[in-house]
């Protein structure tokens, strides 16, 4: 049984810096969590939604809701940041967080964070040419586009741009760090704007009127929060514990 | 009233000459008298029109509208209405930060919006986080002592009696405070959370001394101002009306006073009759593609804050300031100022959920003197954060992770705890904003604004990581994640002895139209290592006595000069 108290799962402390395969997480029992996997099984954010108030509520279940097609990116686009989004994110499979919807809707509506990089274009064709830059570096690499690359491929394409090491042709328009920046800004927005993630991550979530009262030292957990667990039968580990 | 007797009734009896507290609803988040407000016709000539509703314009409306004075308030942004418009989550909460479009440059370009910037009736002041410290004595002459920053034109003394008067009214809890020019709170100080209490511990093993606060957010009774509910949303706006906003502090009793606040209205320039040379009033837009209105005045205070204020001055062209209004020296825009603000978080073996609790908790300023034996002049503060699970994101990817390492990082959120600086960075001319060749969809030319550090700077920067990460370590942390950011912003438009080192005078009034004012940060010619708000507000405050009385009107020489650097600061 993994030992939360111990940091040997965090990348830093790890020779390959990479986590372990997520399949040594539990699955999530109650609610969703992106790819059913999390730390909080049994917490469900949404348990709690008949506490916050009337605006919070409407703006967090919007997210849930299904969206329409995309309007700011065409098809082509929109696998490449489909892609894009996944490998990022690590959401390999079914249930996702919509990233790539929620991107679509913050260009489409204009919906920017109010500063340019004087060497850099607009945030809007920041993203079309890095999505046009991926397709670029992917065939260039393998003669495929990067939404049909394999993901050792991607994921080093994705490396590369994180570390600034990509060049040449649509790459040369921009700054690819600062780029990167900008793009990572909008999918992590998107990502952990999702009660999905706060699942995963036992976020207790909106807390008003309620507020939160277990502050610490002796508790940080509320009624409905639970404490991270594993994905040992729960019944054992209560036997466990009182024997 | 005496800091001592301030220490021992804390709380017990509140600030005189602001009813705010009184004038809020207890069940609703409206700022109450919108619909009964006062309107005055733009070509009224009232006595002053203010160009913000931030954390200057507003006390400095609140002041002299208690003297009788008519005012009017242009704010850019919206009138919130909080139980509606405001949310607690962080990506609903965009539309509090000034999202319009700047061009940012220099070697280290500043990201803007949500660190620095608001939009809306309350200012930035709404989305801050709610540490209200003081600056220190050694602040206002940098250059004296140190050959570094600039001298002001007022010292500590001049402010002081306003630091009070305004965390009366915010009102600021905190423990005891030991440094710079020691003083009280009137509230005590608030519970320390889980998270705070490891890192405070880890600065006691280094011989570290951190207090609780000092943060402007009610720590018990206060009129009709709730008790802060430690939901961890001060950063996305206080649906509580516990966090301390001119909103809240400031502006139910300046609409009480026959303030108005004309909210989305954007000032385009300020009009000046070329004959006399002095200001008549201020050019507004009410909506995109409509007609220009100009609202006369006999005063005009600018408190747009450090980027929105220089850009107004340098938009208002005209044959006696072809360069810009008050720009004839060439010294509007400059001296603009971030604050580093670097963050390192450790992993600790419980669950912390450093979500709860306000995000500022406890702080110190042990590091905030120049000490030659680090290297660098001037220097840091110490303070704990608590960022929610984007801006988390946002540390762990800035520590180099993605992908599946982001994902594993995410997942550990409720063990870490964070820690913060922020530096004293210097003030540089070439640090300045300029106009850019874009426009705005009002039709006005966009700012611009260039940022880059100076070597003193960087080891600043250098050596207080450094310093926090070994907190960490002492505390006991088994990872640490490192993030390197700036928040703040002020200067732009500061005060000095001379028109040739400044564009206001020892009143903040501008050397070169005889009826403008600067009401807001832009003022500050340094900036200490402490968060600005309150300095903002007290210098506002000042500002209005000065106002009142006459003072800041006078034309001798010697009172505008100020202080200069004759009398060195009260260590």
């Amino acid at each position: 049984m993994p030992d939360f108290r111990k940091p040997s799962h965090l990348p830093n402390l790890r020779s390959d810096g990479q986590p372990p395969h997520p399949s040594w997480l539990p699955r999530q029992r109650v609610g969703i969590s992106p790819q059913m996997i999390g730390r909080y099984p049994d917490f469900d954010v949404m348990s709690a939604v008949d506490t916050w108030d009337h605006a919070t509520k409407k703006v967090v279940l919007a997210r849930l809701e299904p969206s329409g097609p995309m309007r700011f990116f065409d098809t082509e686009q929109e696998k490449t940041l489909r892609a894009f989004c996944d490998v990022v994110l690590a959401q390999d499979s079914e249930p996702r967080v919509p990233v790539a919807e929620s991107i679509d809707e913050k260009m489409a509506s204009g919906q920017l964070d109010g500063y340019q990089y004087a060497d850099m274009p607009d945030d809007r064709e920041t993203w079309k040419a890095v999505l046009g830059g991926l397709d670029q570096t992917a065939g260039a690499r393998g003669g495929h586009s990067f939404a049909e690359a394999t993901l050792a491929d991607q994921e080093a394409i994705i490396e590369d741009f994180s570390t600034g090491k990509l060049s040449g042709g649509i790459w040369d328009q921009l700054d690819p760090k600062r780029a990167w920046s900008v793009c990572m800004r909008a999918v992590l927005s998107g990502f952990y704007s999702h009660p999905w993630a706060w699942n995963e991550i036992g976020f207790g979530g909106p807390a008003y009127p309620r507020g939160f009262m277990r502050l610490g030292p002796t508790s940080t957990t509320e009624p409905f929060e639970k404490h991270g667990s594993t994905s040992e039968d729960p019944a054992d580990v209560v036997k466990g514990s009182h024997s | 009233m005496s800091d001592l007797l301030r220490g021992l009734l804390k709380g017990a009896v509140g600030p005189t000459d602001n009813d705010s507290r009184f004038l809020l609803d207890v069940h609703s988040r409206e700022l109450p008298g919108e619909d009964t407000m006062r309107r005055y016709a733009p070509n009224d000539e009232v006595d002053l029109v203010v160009i913000g509703a931030g954390a200057g314009g507003s006390v400095l409306a609140q002041r002299l509208a208690r003297q009788g004075w008519q005012v009017v308030i242009l704010e850019a942004g919206p009138f919130w209405h909080p139980d509606e418009d405001w949310v607690s989550d962080e990506a609903g909460s965009h539309g509090l930060y000034w999202t319009q479009k700047r061009i940012i440059g220099g070697s280290d370009p500043i990201e803007l919006g949500k660190n620095n910037s608001g939009r809306g009736v309350g200012g930035s002041m709404v989305h801050y986080a709610g540490y209200t410290p003081r600056f220190h004595p050694s602040d206002f002459s940098t250059m004296t002592d140190d050959a570094v920053g600039a001298d002001w034109p007022i010292r500590y003394e001049d402010i002081r009696p306003h630091y009070e008067q305004v965390e009366a009214e915010l009102p600021v809890a905190g423990q005891n405070w030991p440094w710079g020019h020691p003083h009280k709170y009137p509230f005590s100080p608030h519970p320390v959370s889980g998270a705070a209490s490891r890192l405070w511990e880890g600065a006691r093993r280094m011989g570290i001394e951190m207090r609780v606060g000092p943060v402007g957010i009610v720590n018990g009774t206060f009129g009709n101002r709730p008790h802060c509910i430690y939901r961890g949303y001060c950063l996305q706006g206080c649906k509580v009306n516990a966090k301390a906003s001119p909103y809240v502090t400031h502006l139910p009793d300046a609409l009480s006073h026959s303030v108005e606040i004309r909210a989305n209205c954007m000032a385009s320039r300020v009009e000046i009759d070329q004959s006399t040379g002095k200001a008549t009033g201020v050019v507004y837009h009410q909506e995109i593609g409509g007609q220009e209105v100009l609202q006369r005045a006999k005063f005009v205070a600018v408190a747009g804050y450090s980027i929105e204020t220089p850009r107004l001055l340098l938009n208002s062209t005209s044959s006696r300031f072809p360069n810009g209004l008050c720009n004839n020296e060439d010294q509007v825009g400059r001296y603009i100022m971030v604050q580093g603000a670097s963050q390192t978080a450790g992993r600790f073996p419980d669950e912390l959920r450093m979500y709860k609790a306000p995000p500022p908790e406890i702080s110190s300023e042990q590091f905030y003197e120049t000490d030659s034996s680090r290297g660098f002049k001037r220097g840091f503060s110490i303070q704990t954060v608590s960022p929610l699970p984007i801006g988390w994101a946002e540390h762990v990817l800035a520590d180099g992770h993605w992908g599946r390492a982001m994902r594993e990082y995410m997942r550990d959120y409720n063990h870490w705890a964070t820690i913060g600086v922020l530096n004293e960075l210097l003030p540089q001319p070439d640090n300045r904003i300029t106009i850019a060749d874009e426009t705005d969809p009002y039709g006005i030319p966009i700012a611009r604004m260039d940022y880059s550090l100076c070597d003193n700077d960087r080891a600043n920067v250098a050596y207080s990581t450094k310093i926090i990460t070994d907190i960490l370590h002492a505390a006991g942390s088994q990872d640490v994640l490192t993030i390197h950011r700036y928040a703040h912003l002020v200067g732009g438009a500061r005060m000095g002895s001379t028109p040739s080192n400044s564009v206001i005078d020892a009143n903040q009034r501008s050397w070169a139209v005889p009826n403008l004012f600067i009401a807001d940060g832009s003022a500050c010619p340094t900036q200490g290592s402490a968060n600005p708000a309150l300095t903002i507000m007290a210098l506002a405050s000042r500002l209005a006595q000065q106002m009142a009385s006459g003072a800041a009107m006078s034309d001798d020489a010697v009172v505008r000069a100020g202080r200069g650097a004759s009398e060195p600061a009260r260590r």
